[in-house]
């Protein structure tokens, strides 16, 4: 790290033919400094419950930028400083008296943060912009960085996506969340579970009817796929309206950097109950185990045939879907990890056990000192591991019979 | 006679013996005590000044009582060239920080240089040219360094499009 910047100042008195000089270190003037958070009207704020950590923590919601932070108990008591009449010095001072000892980095950190957000007041500091004199002089990384900016240009978002899904809610979509709509939801699933435990005898002669056209009832397959994961993401984002709040965006991108998807985001749900946080989690996969029904009762009232194969097939496929975006250990943040994140009241459970991961060996030779907390991301990290081992482990024949079937 | 620092200012570095002499005629020396203020910022500017001992300080008016230092000048370095140029005022204060010796060039005598004797008058300017650029050079440095300052006291650490914290359902 640079030494702190430093500006050499020149005073003088009216009365006085001299002159002092005063050497001003950026260091000595930033404990000084005394941070302002904007008014309350430029940002929300919200307690979340207590996590199973035993932590609390709070998302901070600037209105301006609509843009969210997740505080730790350390740095809202920071934040809660922020009132432009105390300076960082003595912030930190009553810090340590009412919690002991703290890293101080923490400060920084947090401010960044809500620079980033906009949160603090800034004094015209609007000319600066992304340095270009970093830039990657070698013809591999430009080419490199350019291909993964096309690849991300892969994403897009649609446009006012909020006034969309108010116009849908509005326009018939609140039915969707009425308790009548998931009490018959909940009903069809179980009349299409009967059903389908019926069929399962006849699933062989399903399975020949549908190798018979693979190229059908995989383009088949892909486009329900595809649509219905269209309407997964809507109905995420309806829910979110139906708790009043706002949906960020809409879009496609690619899930962790490689797995194309849609998406919605709606992080202002965490200015809501964790109920209402679960709801939208839920309200997802619902469409795969509702249309997934749909298909098996279709099924079962069809004649036999390669039609009633099909909708057997798509029936299963989507409350397959169902089940995996529901389960939690995957690694991914699909909906059963946000459902256990929110339940957890560990919104970061993930982050954190991917960040554990470097530390781990270290961490476990000491057993005792492990934190909750941390047990928890163990937790999650081993539940994760083996999942997915399990569902490689079962997934091998078909891999095989891909094989088999390129050859 | 030619006064021995003559042969150490950059500004003149350039001069034989003989142009050096003929320049020695134009110059007056003045002798500044320590805390003496040599020129005000906005004051009328006449002249380049020499350093031949001591040490000067260049600063300008921030605000209030109080003044940035820009530079320090030490001996064979020369200030105020500006004032050879054009009649606007003076853009920032010199104060002698230690009794000094200066040699004075004012714009008359530069005048004369360049019609009495014009080659004497070009190797100046050339020499005038790279010491404006390496100026210039020095300033852009010192706005960086400002800004850096700033930043730095009020923990300014912009860090486009990180992600903070949000939930994408998908």
């Amino acid at each position: 790290m640079p030494d702190p910047a430093k500006l050499e100042l020149l005073t003088r008195t009216a009365d006085d033919e001299g002159f002092h000089l005063v050497e001003i270190d950026s260091n000595y003037v930033y404990w000084s400094f005394k941070p302002q958070r904007l008014p309350q009207t430029e940002w929300e704020l919200t307690a979340q419950p207590f996590g199973a950590d035993g932590a609390r923590n709070y998302v901070l919601k600037s209105l301006r930028q609509e843009r969210y932070l997740l505080l730790d108990s350390k740095e809202f008591f920071l934040w809660e400083c922020f009132d432009g009449r105390h300076s960082l010095e003595e912030i930190a001072r009553a810090f340590h008296i009412s919690n002991g000892a703290f890293d101080y980095s923490l400060i920084r950190q947090l401010l960044t943060k809500l620079y980033g957000c906009g949160l603090i007041e800034t004094n015209n500091i609007t000319d600066l912009q992304p340095s270009l004199a970093g830039a990657q002089p070698y013809l591999w990384t430009r080419h490199l960085t350019s291909g993964l900016r096309t690849l991300r240009r892969i994403s897009f978002k649609i446009p006012d996506a909020d006034r969309l899904c108010s116009i849908i809610y509005r326009r018939g979509g609140f039915l969707l969340f009425h308790p009548i709509a998931f009490w018959l939801s909940v009903t069809i699933a179980v009349v299409a579970f009967v059903l389908a435990v019926r069929l399962a005898p006849h699933a062989g002669n399903f399975a020949s009817h549908l190798k018979a056209q693979p190229f059908l009832i995989t383009g088949a397959m892909l486009v329900t796929l595809l649509l219905v994961s269209m309407l997964h993401v809507l109905f995420h984002a309806l829910a979110c309206k139906a708790y009043g709040r706002r949906v960020r965006e809409m879009g496609f991108f690619l899930l962790q950097g490689v797995l194309p998807t849609w998406y919605a985001d709606v992080t202002d749900i965490f200015m809501a109950s964790r109920r209402a946080r679960i709801m939208v989690d839920l309200a997802g996969p619902m469409v795969e185990v509702v249309l997934g029904s749909f298909a098996i009762v279709g099924a079962h009232g069809a004649s036999a045939g390669f039609g009633q194969a099909l909708l057997f097939g798509i029936g299963v496929m989507l409350w397959e879907s169902a089940l995996i975006n529901l389960y939690p250990f995957n690694f991914l943040e699909m909906d059963g990890y946000n459902i256990l994140a929110d339940l957890l009241a560990v919104p970061m459970l993930r982050q954190q056990a991917l960040a554990l991961i470097p530390n781990l060996a270290q961490r476990l030779r000491s057993v005792k000192t492990v934190e909750r907390a941390e047990w928890l991301q163990l937790g999650y990290l081993a539940l994760c591991l083996v999942s997915v081992l399990l569902y490689v482990i079962a997934h091998l024949d078909a891999v095989g019979s891909l094989l088999h079937f390129s050859q | 006679m030619v006064p021995e620092f003559l042969k150490d200012v950059s500004l003149f570095q350039d001069l034989d013996q003989l142009a050096l002499a003929q320049l020695a005629t134009l110059l007056v020396s003045k002798k500044i005590s320590a805390g003496a203020v040599i020129f005000r910022e906005s004051d009328d500017s006449d002249a380049l000044y020499v350093v031949e001992t001591g040490q000067i300080i260049i600063s300008k008016h921030v605000q209030g009582e109080v003044d940035i230092v820009l530079t320090r000048f030490h001996r064979g370095d020369f200030f105020g060239e500006m004032g050879l140029f054009d009649a606007a005022p003076r853009s920032a204060t010199a104060h002698a920080e230690t009794d000094s010796i200066l040699w004075r060039l004012d714009r008359k005598a530069f005048r004369q240089i360049l019609s009495d004797y014009p080659e004497m008058a070009a190797r100046i300017c050339y020499r005038l040219v790279i010491v404006f650029i390496e100026r210039m050079r020095a300033t852009n440095e010192q706005a960086r360094e400002a800004i850096r300052w700033g930043l730095e006291a009020t923990g300014y650490s912009p860090k486009a499009d990180r992600p903070l914290f949000g939930r994408k359902s998908t």
